[in-house]
């Protein structure tokens, strides 16, 4: 009862201040249109502040990872303006819906670079998306763009810079571990679009390349919910490691049928790269028991590295619920980009896309989710620390991390 | 020899699966000349619902039994609010129930934050018999639709309410004439259709996972299923659903299967091409 009493009188009562906030933030979302959020920093000074544009999948089948990257993005540029700001202004957060629909996105983007005139953007999960929107954002706007999910990399077109994990940063680390924990003997059994293909192309590689043997590399529908007929094959061939990029709706009955069919049970290795802590509640525990990941985080990460520790209670504080902080959702790369932007700016002194983008080239930054990250000059893929975790009982164990940062080989 | 009646089993327990999903619909499609776009989304609701009963605490099963009962309720709502305004109009009560069907789905995304929820089988765990292995949810699932789909032909040919409701169909103003409420029927028949999917959803949701786009996939095979089997018929959209449902199942143990998921619709438009009014044509029941 006193605990009620105690929450109702720290509940913020309307006053003035409150009053104009929110009539500020409401004529900004009426005079943007439905879709676009703009977030004002807290405090102005006689310079205009700089503005931020992030294009995300708010709504949509990808909306659980889209609003993880509009939640970074509060969060850091909100860090940033506290500490002061970049070069002495604060930053103006312009947040637009691309909607996991590409022809809704392109029109959306188009608002960020022609009406509200953003200096960077920020964004696109999917690498259709990004396909869809770099056009409008980096040749007819003249804008940087920075790219922060995992992907399959080959996107080396100037002034688009990556911060999210390649083939080479998932594969030349994870694979051999596979091997060594799993068996020589590979399927690859995948969803049927860009990512899966290229991946693959450079999985099989590495696999070769150590000794192992791809036995069946094998592409499905995007909504293929029936599994029989490839995991008969997995388990007649004697597969060793199923290494898949099966997406969903697919995985989870993939997985099921898999452990039904007993591949666990007679000592099969799985893995997943793009698994992470979203994806772990669509099987039961015991049906992923002993699955293998490999991305640039994990939240148990957080048990012995205290900067991501600090990154993730602050996150948890601030958006406590079902968005996760997450790599899989490019939340991490994200993060990564925003402050691997901030050092450029600095650096450079001006807001000029030639000079940030210079600067930006070599730019690092010793804090992040999962550990420090630095661009490779030259290629403006960013290199970073990659973890391979495993599923146990519903959660993640860190099994194996690289010794420093891995190269994203690109471009 | 083992792998051939695996792979069987695998085949017959989709094909089932179809079956039960596809009922709902054929019901609805056959007896009351309505298409409904919204029948993924009462898979949907019957799945949310065994997940809302699971995650309450109680037992999936309990849910699964609960399920068919609310989809029935917001059938019955829908169709007494919505749906009973288009039967004029075939065309536009597709247009309306696509609408509903959206309303629902984005609804339940909402609700569940646009990720996938595992919901375990009640049955876990698989009986080896001779070699083979039969997933012991599967095996119920092939059971419990043969009874459903038993019960259901019972009901509609041989009880009263049966004829009634054939009657409706065939003759609405002879219907009407002799006494029988082709309201109500409707009311009643569709709210038949929404407990079936909800059964639909309930059973299937531990195979599949609980998302927002469950319903969607099946949507579509389900109405191939429906355009194969035939309208007008009970036993048309069953027959189309076991057809779709085992050729989906069963072509990606021979082609590959990007190639598979195409077959089946290039066999199923061959087919009618050649049958027009499908499998099972004529009206009778």
């Amino acid at each position: 009862m006193d605990e009620e009493n105690g929450d109702r009188s720290a509940a913020p009562t309307m006053n003035r201040r409150c009053v104009l906030q929110s009539a500020a933030w409401m004529g900004g979302a009426i005079a943007t249109g439905i879709g676009s959020w703009v977030i004002p920093p807290k405090w102005a000074s006689a310079a205009t502040p700089i503005k931020v544009g992030i294009a995300t999948d708010l709504t949509g089948a990808i909306g659980y990872a889209g609003n993880a990257n509009a939640n970074v993005a509060k969060m850091v540029v909100k860090d940033i303006n506290n500490a002061g700001g970049i070069l002495g202004r604060p930053i103006q957060l312009f947040i637009e819906d691309t909607a996991s629909n590409e022809s809704v996105a392109v029109a959306n983007v188009r608002k960020l670079i022609q009406r509200d005139k953003v200096d960077v953007v920020l964004g696109g999960i999917t690498s259709s998306m990004r396909n869809a929107i770099k056009d409008v954002i980096v040749a007819r706007g003249k804008t940087l763009y920075i790219y922060p999910q995992l992907y399959e990399g080959r996107e080396c077109t100037p002034y688009i810079f990556c911060t999210g994990p390649t083939p080479a940063q998932q594969c030349d680390e994870f694979i051999p571990w596979l091997m060594k924990n799993g068996g020589k003997r590979f399927a690859l059994p995948a969803a049927n679009y860009v990512w899966p293909h290229i991946l693959n192309e450079y999985a099989r590689k590495v696999i070769e390349k150590n000794g192992g043997e791809v036995i069946f590399e094998e592409y499905y529908p995007l909504d293929q919910v029936e599994y029989s007929a490839p995991v008969n094959k997995i388990m007649t061939n004697n597969v060793d490691v199923v290494f898949t990029t099966v997406i969903s709706p697919g995985v989870g009955p993939f997985f099921k049928q898999l452990y039904e069919a007993g591949f666990q049970k007679r000592g099969g290795g799985l893995s997943c790269v793009y698994y992470d802590e979203n994806t772990l509640n669509i099987n039961a525990p015991y049906e992923i028991e002993g699955l293998a990941s490999c991305l640039d985080y994990f939240r148990a990460v957080t048990r012995d590295d205290p900067v991501s520790a600090r990154i993730q209670a602050e996150y948890d504080k601030e958006f406590p619920g079902k968005i996760l902080f997450s790599a899989g959702s490019a939340a991490t790369g994200m993060y990564r980009g925003l402050k691997l932007w901030e050092v450029a700016v600095k650096e450079a002194g001006k807001l000029d896309r030639d000079a940030v983008a210079a600067a930006l080239d070599h730019a690092k930054i010793f804090e992040g989710p999962g550990g420090p990250a630095e661009m490779v000059p030259g290629k403006r893929h960013c290199k970073m620390k990659m973890y391979t975790a495993v599923a146990k009982e519903g959660n993640y164990e860190i099994l194996a991390r690289s010794e420093g940062l891995v190269d994203p080989k690109e471009c | 020899m083992e792998t051939a009646l695996n792979a069987t089993f695998e085949v017959l327990s989709f094909g089932a699966i179809i079956v039960l999903v596809v009922l709902g619909l054929g019901i609805v499609a056959s007896m009351m000349g309505i298409f409904n776009f919204a029948h993924g989304e009462f898979v949907l609701l019957g799945a949310y619902t065994t997940y809302l009963v699971y995650s309450a605490g109680l037992p999936v099963w309990a849910g699964m039994l609960v399920a068919p009962v609310v989809v029935a309720a917001c059938g019955f709502v829908l169709e007494r609010l919505v749906i009973r305004r288009f039967y004029a109009t075939p065309i536009a009560a597709m247009l309306a129930t696509y609408a509903l069907g959206l309303v629902i789905r984005e609804s339940v995304r909402g609700l569940i934050g646009g990720l996938y929820v595992s919901v375990p089988e009640p049955l876990v765990g698989s009986l080896i018999i001779g070699g083979v292995r039969l997933p012991k949810w599967r095996l119920a699932i092939v059971i419990i639709t043969a009874l459903v789909m038993v019960g259901s032909y019972l009901l509609l040919a041989r009880t009263s309410f049966g004829l009634r409701v054939r009657a409706a169909l065939e003759n609405p103003s002879l219907a009407r004439a002799s006494g029988i409420s082709t309201n109500a029927i409707y009311a009643a028949t569709f709210t038949f259709g929404a407990a079936l999917a909800g059964l639909a959803g309930a059973l299937v949701v531990p195979l599949f996972s609980l998302s927002a786009d469950l319903g969607v996939r099946f949507l579509i095979q389900g109405f191939l299923a429906v355009m194969l089997g035939g309208v007008g018929t009970f036993e048309g959209p069953v027959a189309g659903g076991a057809l779709i449902g085992v050729m989906s199942a069963a072509l990606p143990w021979a082609v590959a299967p990007v190639l598979a998921d195409v077959l089946v619709f290039v066999i199923a438009i061959a087919f009618v091409k050649f049958r027009p009014g499908g499998l099972i044509a004529a009206r009778r029941l």
